[in-house]
């Protein structure tokens, strides 16, 4: 995943597997099949709990954008989920809950606080940017926390209106599972493809840069706090959509949304399902969220389970599960063609 | 007077558990390079073998003992596997092996400890009060103070100025050169762990009588602890004293003049102490090429 320029200029950010690609009508195909297996045999329950994967996925694939690409490991991104979340959440019951204004006031949300965190976090680097992302954060889930008349403080905020769409004739609500599994899975694919057209465009090589040469950037003219100011609005950006939506699956948003347990849970997930990927956040919050609910429902230890399939695979499969199996099932398939 | 006299105080003991945590979290940053977040793991099983200790009628000053070996052997055998398979990662990989960790201890430590919050019974000789002008203050908090102070010194003297910290401190500038004295350095750098797992379980043990101990508390003390190393500025023992004491001040005195925001004030203000200082509070010099 580190490879930088190959004497070309360009840079190679996607794994070696992916580039061998199916025609794109294939790729549709196939992904529209992905779409409507879940919708003919999972009931109202686990829509939800998939549409609610898809938007924590979606969320810590915005991320992956700091982590895996500006080597910016941030303990303060659930602000940006959680802020979102409860500004869609109070803003739903003055505005009413149109899903369009929803994702407005979402990515408002998450831009604005990227922003103002950028201008605090930017200065310092390493060790520092994680710490100040943190302070940053546990701040912000303080003022949550206390500020009852707003936030509804400890207790958290329910009974939002019901998200709708308008289509101009017709105005379609969105309270079922199908209909909240359906919005979250066109919210995850416009969020990895504007995430991969950010990570190919320029600014995304340069980001790449200012992980792997620092100095070399700065020594070629580029301003390494602005790079880094801009990934990280366009992180909050598609956390900010994400976070929009949160509050309606569950009906219910609570301060644990903005707490840096958050974030830390976002970061493990990337790492299970694979830092620099993109598509690895969705793997890694399915494959989290799947053993805190199914787990949970045979024994209280899934946060021992959890613990031990991430310390298992930052010792095993740093690259994340989906690397990791491949390499191993490559490794194996080599050694028979060998054999 | 007496008012300010006795929150100073408490000030200075609440600093005193952060230094005391931040030290042994500073101590692995500094000489090893390595970013321990199992640390507040080792606070917490240092205050549950406290508060057990000190229920068992057992003598009471063999408490903090106790808990340092605990602790130390956690950080023995964490050390042996897979602590010394990260030394030469990045700091991420650390981040993420022993953040980990930390969540399975947590969970373990919930499973065998309960969930509910333990408070020790404070021994005889420590319980009580004194009198400082005319306001009472906990016996107990002036033997963290003291306690602190002493231990913080010890480790001060052992690294700044024997032999031993001397050839811990070579160590970290150059590796391969104490090798080549015939010196084993992975013995010095589990002998470093330990120290440092078992300072974390003392002041867990100590801090028990005043926090408590219960799940979640080693995430709470983590973060403050990381806190300090971090403000106080890296590879400082004078930075981490000072950011504890800013800290510990900034935290009792928020919470008597702003105690609906005090914690949101506290931070600020290490924030800002960040923003304005990223080296941290003391910065070590060096060469910028």
């Amino acid at each position: 995943m580190s490879s930088i320029a190959d004497g070309t200029g360009r840079v190679e950010t996607r794994p070696a597997s992916q580039r061998r690609s199916l025609p794109v009508t294939a790729k549709l195909a196939l992904l529209a099949l992905a779409t409507a297996v879940p919708l003919l045999f999972a009931g109202d329950y686990q829509l939800r709990f998939l549409a609610e994967i898809l938007i924590i996925g979606t969320a810590v694939l915005s991320l992956d954008l700091l982590v895996g690409f500006g080597g910016l490991v941030s303990l303060g991104h659930a602000v940006f989920f959680g802020g979102a979340a409860y500004a869609a959440a109070i803003a739903s019951q003055a505005l009413g809950a149109d899903i369009v204004v929803m994702l407005a006031v979402g990515i408002v949300t998450g831009m604005v606080a990227a922003l103002l965190m950028g201008i605090v976090v930017m200065r310092t680097i390493a060790l520092f940017f994680l710490i100040l992302s943190l302070i940053v954060g546990q701040i912000v889930w303080e003022v949550v926390f206390h500020w009852r008349e707003v936030t509804g403080g400890a207790d958290g905020l329910r009974g939002f209106p019901v998200l709708t769409l308008h289509t101009g004739f017709a105005t379609i609500p969105l309270n079922n599972g199908v209909a909240l599994y359906l919005a979250s899975v066109v919210l995850a694919l416009a969020a990895y493809l504007a995430a991969r057209s950010f990570v190919t465009a320029p600014i995304g090589r340069a980001l790449l840069g200012t992980r792997e040469r620092q100095l070399r950037m700065s020594a070629l003219g580029y301003s390494i706090p602005r790079i880094r100011l801009m990934a990280l609005v366009a992180s909050g950006a598609i956390a900010g959509a994400a976070g929009a939506l949160y509050p309606f699956v569950n009906q219910y948003v609570g301060p644990n949304a903005v707490h840096w347990t958050m974030s830390a849970m976002m970061i493990i997930m990337l790492v299970i399902g694979g830092v620099g990927s993109l598509y690895g956040a969705f793997i890694g919050s399915a494959i989290y969220l799947g053993i805190q609910t199914y787990v949970s429902s045979y024994t209280d230890r899934w946060q021992l389970v959890v613990g031990l399939v991430f310390v298992l695979t930052v010792m095993i499969m740093p690259k994340g599960v989906v690397a990791g199996l491949k390499a191993a099932f490559g490794r194996r398939k080599d050694a028979e063609r060998r054999s | 007077m007496g008012f300010y006299a006795v929150q100073s105080l408490n000030a200075l003991s609440f600093s005193m558990l952060l230094l005391l945590t931040g030290l042994g979290l500073s101590v692995v940053l500094n000489l090893m390079n390595f970013v321990n977040l199992t640390h507040g793991s080792f606070f917490l099983l240092g205050a549950y073998v406290g508060v057990y200790w000190l229920a068992s009628g057992a003598p009471w000053w063999l408490a903090f003992p106790v808990a340092f070996v605990a602790a130390g052997l956690a950080g023995f055998l964490l050390e042996r596997f897979p602590f010394r398979q990260f030394y030469a990662r990045t700091h991420l990989m650390q981040v993420l092996l022993t953040y980990g960790l930390s969540v399975i201890f947590a969970d373990l430590m919930r499973w065998g400890f309960g969930a509910q919050i333990l408070s020790p019974e404070i021994p005889e000789a420590l319980r009580g009060v004194v009198f400082i002008m005319d306001m009472p203050f906990p016996i107990y908090r002036l033997f963290i103070i003291g306690f602190g102070a002493a231990l913080a010194f010890a480790l001060w003297f052992v690294i700044d100025r024997t032999i031993w910290g001397a050839v811990v401190r070579a160590c970290v500038t150059d590796r391969g050169f104490v090798e080549t004295l015939g010196l084993d350095t992975r013995r010095i750098f589990t002998a470093v762990l330990v120290i440092s797992a078992g300072l974390g379980g003392i002041s867990g043990a100590l801090g028990a009588g005043i926090l408590s101990a219960y799940p979640g508390l080693d995430e709470e003390v983590l973060i403050l602890a990381l806190i300090v190393v971090v403000a106080g500025g890296l590879g400082t023992f004078r930075g981490t004293v000072l950011s504890a004491l800013l800290l510990g001040f900034a935290m009792t005195f928020s919470k008597v003049w702003v105690p609906e925001f005090s914690n949101v004030v506290a931070l600020a203000i290490m924030a800002a102490l960040l923003v304005a200082l990223p080296e941290g509070l003391v910065a070590k010099k060096v060469r910028q090429v």
